[in-house]
């Protein structure tokens, strides 16, 4: 018996159950045009993972870096559950570095 | 030093496994009557996965289902909290689906069969209305 991908698994979901606030707090805060970095930031992750010679360390990281990416997707729609009243609107957003650029191009929704 | 792909195995499996879950359960639901049908389904193969995880001496298959089964045993639990949606009127009601046309039929009902968040932010707070 092999336990090692069922409590990956397990381990995945717990992750992923973080991704939630992740993009209800970076939506808030930043706004979804923040999606590049969200989303670079978790390709980074994964690749660091490709470093780490523990597997259990490396899968974690690996699935941390692709919570980020998911969560990259995510952000568009969230930003437009805010301003339905469905969570709470922030108008007074940090705005993040290129964001005339970050503008110009279709943000991921899967 | 050596490069270990098994997170990339992981990463993967978790990304394409919760894209098609997160695709998956909201055509499913719009399209089923039951949910009770799809819910069996999709925790069988859940448990199938898991089994097969647990039986293949191959660690990346292993990982790879073992993330694969997880996320299909939510997905299964997914569909009663999509149809929460729908009774909310958070995601779109199909008036074609019977299930759904009860729901929508009800008193006071809050279900609407427009799919509000299809649409890109305007950066401003909007209200529901602004789509009625």
């Amino acid at each position: 018996m092999n336990y090692f991908g069922i409590l990956v698994g397990i381990a995945t979901l717990l992750i992923i159950g973080l991704g939630f606030p992740l993009v209800i707090r970076g939506e808030r805060t930043f706004g979804y045009l923040c999606w590049p970095y969200m989303m670079g930031l978790g390709i980074l992750i994964i690749l660091a993972s490709l470093f780490i010679q523990n597997n259990w360390l490396c899968v974690i990281v690996a699935v941390i870096g692709a919570t980020f990416v998911w969560g990259s997707t995510e952000l568009k729609e969230q930003a437009v559950r805010a301003e339905l009243g469905w969570f709470p609107f922030n108008a007074d957003k940090v705005k993040v570095p290129f964001t005339e650029i970050i503008k110009k191009w279709k943000a991921p929704h899967l | 030093m050596e490069i270990n792909a098994l997170g990339l195995t992981a990463a993967l499996a978790a990304f394409l496994s919760i894209w098609f879950g997160h695709v998956a359960v909201r055509k499913i639901e719009f399209a089923s009557p039951t949910i009770w049908i799809p819910t069996i389904i999709f925790a069988a193969l859940g448990l199938a996965a898991e089994y097969w995880s647990l039986i293949t001496d191959n660690l990346s298959l292993s990982t790879a289902l073992g993330i694969l089964g997880i996320t299909l045993l939510f997905d299964a639990f997914e569909f009663t909290r999509q149809q929460k949606r729908i009774i909310k009127g958070h995601a779109p009601a199909n008036p074609n689906n019977p299930r759904h046309a009860r729901i929508l039929a009800e008193p006071n009902s809050h279900a609407t069969t427009i799919d509000l968040l299809k649409r890109e932010p305007r950066e401003t707070q909007t209200g529901i209305q602004a789509h009625k």
